[in-house]
């Protein structure tokens, strides 16, 4: 489960990227925060990730306040966290294949069942054929399923993804948000930041609508036209 | 069915499934990756790493160089040293049964190694052989000179003991004067202090600058691959696990610069071989120059790779605080 509540983050400057956002997104659940560029929807994502701090108000994750997450713990929460975003992140001198098994080296799981995962992960998002390729070697949108891949290799209970389907063509973003709706029905939390309004709609899930770093709507799935 | 296999594989739960064993195994695998990875990284640039290896190699061997000057300059002195025996004069009136007898109490000192006596007849045969003396000795009715003890000091024995031994002698009533060339002993002893202190604190800034090439170039590597080190970091990877391959990185720059310098030790060794061997032919072969020991050469590369594992933990500590 996320909650937040009174949550703001101001910036060097006076800048108020997020102003006191308070909603819960029940474990299992998929949700979209959505709103127009500069309305906060990145930094909602970053302060879950911990790569930035609140500067007001708390974020509790599966229990855990973000807040009292420090040194060490910081790898272990993103370690929970699968993480996708709009420019993929992808190793480049890497394989496709140890671009996915990062998270897993990382967790310290076993050669053969990393093998056996990153081959379940990488089929999962229909790219198994392409384990021994580089990323440049594929076009953007198998770039972007090469960075779901590695986001759910580690069976994360939190999944967001910041507008994964920016560059890609209607079509492609329709599958790719295909894959993240069957990992929520899996039980994995699902958030993702677009903008792209007319996929929303085509997803009918909740959707958190952010105006200026304020919450201006939070319609459930039913409610979304 | 493959696709639901696929999907169970791929997706949620079970957690914390990596066990203790694991784990360990796991991170021994990250560690021969990183060492394996570091050093094709290195190689990858070899004309960078080179010049690194180069200059750290260079700073360390230096210090091994003014080691062995220094050393051999020590060995020079104490075998120079030997030459220099004490001359014990004593009063005219002494009988040669007395010499002997003082010439045996001496030699039982245990700061003595040798005494040998010269008795006046020998003392004048000297100097007859001297230019201009021979008409000098012809005008003497009879022998003046006295029986002359030559007192070796113990081999090694330093300036405070050769002092002590001095004074010990001009104390005997037998003994009319004793003539010491310990002044200069005692300043090459006070020269060799100074030079160790010196090469100590040469030691010390070279390998301070060996750590700082090292960090620089350790620096370099995690600028260029600041973009990877984020993505390491967003993944949950841990400064440590991020920081391995630089270390290792850091321990290949150390290793492959003290070997290097260890080779540049040998080779000055060997170049000062020959005129080394000159010296000690004009010195009828009591000069024995040593070389480096072998202890310090195979210290110096493990030496050198924990040097260079300091710098680059130091510098990515610090560049990591600024990532992600």
């Amino acid at each position: 489960m996320i909650q937040f509540e009174q949550v703001s983050k101001h910036y060097a400057g006076g800048h108020e990227a997020l102003s006191q956002l308070s909603f819960t997104i029940p474990t299992g659940e998929m949700a979209f925060v959505t709103g127009h560029s500069g309305a906060g929807k990145s930094t909602l994502l970053k302060l879950l990730g911990v790569i930035e701090r609140p500067s007001h108000g708390s974020i509790t994750v599966d229990g855990q306040n973000l807040a009292k997450v420090r040194g060490r713990g910081i790898p272990r929460l993103r370690q929970r966290i699968g993480m996708v975003f709009q420019d993929h992140r992808l190793l480049m001198d890497r394989t496709v294949f140890a671009n996915v098994e990062l998270p897993l080296t990382i967790a310290g799981i076993a050669r053969v069942e990393r093998g056996r995962r990153v081959r379940a992960a990488l089929e999962k998002v229909g790219l198994l054929s392409y384990e021994r390729q580089l990323p440049a070697t594929l076009s953007t949108g198998e770039q972007q399923r090469v960075g779901i891949a590695r986001a759910i290799v580690a069976r994360p209970s939190l999944l967001i993804a910041d507008e994964p389907t920016g560059n890609l063509d209607p079509q492609l973003a329709v599958e790719i948000m295909g894959l993240f709706a069957e990992f929520q029905q899996v039980g994995t939390t699902v958030l993702i930041a677009s903008h792209d309004l007319p996929l929303i709609k085509r997803m009918r899930k909740r959707v958190v609508v952010l105006d200026h770093g304020r919450l201006v709507a939070d319609l459930a799935a039913e409610e979304v036209l | 069915m493959a696709a639901d296999s696929a999907h169970r594989d791929a997706a949620p739960p079970p957690r914390n499934e990596a066990s203790h064993t694991r784990r360990i195994a796991s991170w021994r695998e990250h560690h021969g990756w990183s060492a394996g990875a570091s050093l094709r990284r290195l190689a990858a640039r070899p004309l960078g790493s080179l010049l690194t290896i180069a200059v750290m190699g260079l700073a360390l061997a230096l210090p091994l160089a003014f080691y062995l000057l220094l050393g051999n300059v020590q060995q020079l002195g104490h075998a120079l040293g030997q030459d220099q025996a004490i001359n014990v004069f004593l009063q005219p009136d002494q009988a040669a049964s007395q010499a002997q007898l003082l010439a045996k109490q001496l030699g039982d000192r245990s700061d003595v190694a040798a005494v040998t006596i010269k008795t006046p007849q020998q003392g004048l045969d000297e100097l007859a052989k001297l230019q201009g003396f021979s008409g000098a000795l012809d005008a003497l009715d009879q022998n003046p000179l006295p029986f002359v003890l030559m007192v070796q000091p113990k081999p090694g024995a330093d300036a405070a003991a050769v002092a002590r031994l001095v004074g010990d002698l001009r104390d005997m009533h037998s003994v009319a004067q004793v003539q010491d060339s310990g002044t200069w002993r005692q300043r090459l002893d006070a020269l060799l202090g100074v030079g160790e202190r010196v090469v100590a604190a040469l030691a010390l800034m070279l390998a301070l600058a060996a750590l700082l090439v090292v960090g620089n170039s350790v620096r370099m590597d995690i600028a260029s691959r600041h973009e990877e080190i984020g993505v390491l970091l967003l993944v949950g990877a841990s400064s440590a696990f991020v920081r391995r391959p630089y270390l290792y990185a850091g321990i290949w720059y150390g290793l492959f610069s003290g070997i290097l310098a260890a080779l540049l030790a040998l080779a000055i060794e060997f170049a000062l071989s020959g005129p080394v061997a000159q010296l000690s032919q004009a010195y009828d072969g009591k000069l024995h120059l040593g070389g480096l020991p072998l202890w310090l050469l195979l210290a110096v590369p493990p030496a050198a790779a924990a040097l260079g594992w300091l710098g680059a933990r130091l510098v990515s500590a610090w560049q990591l605080r600024k990532a992600v």
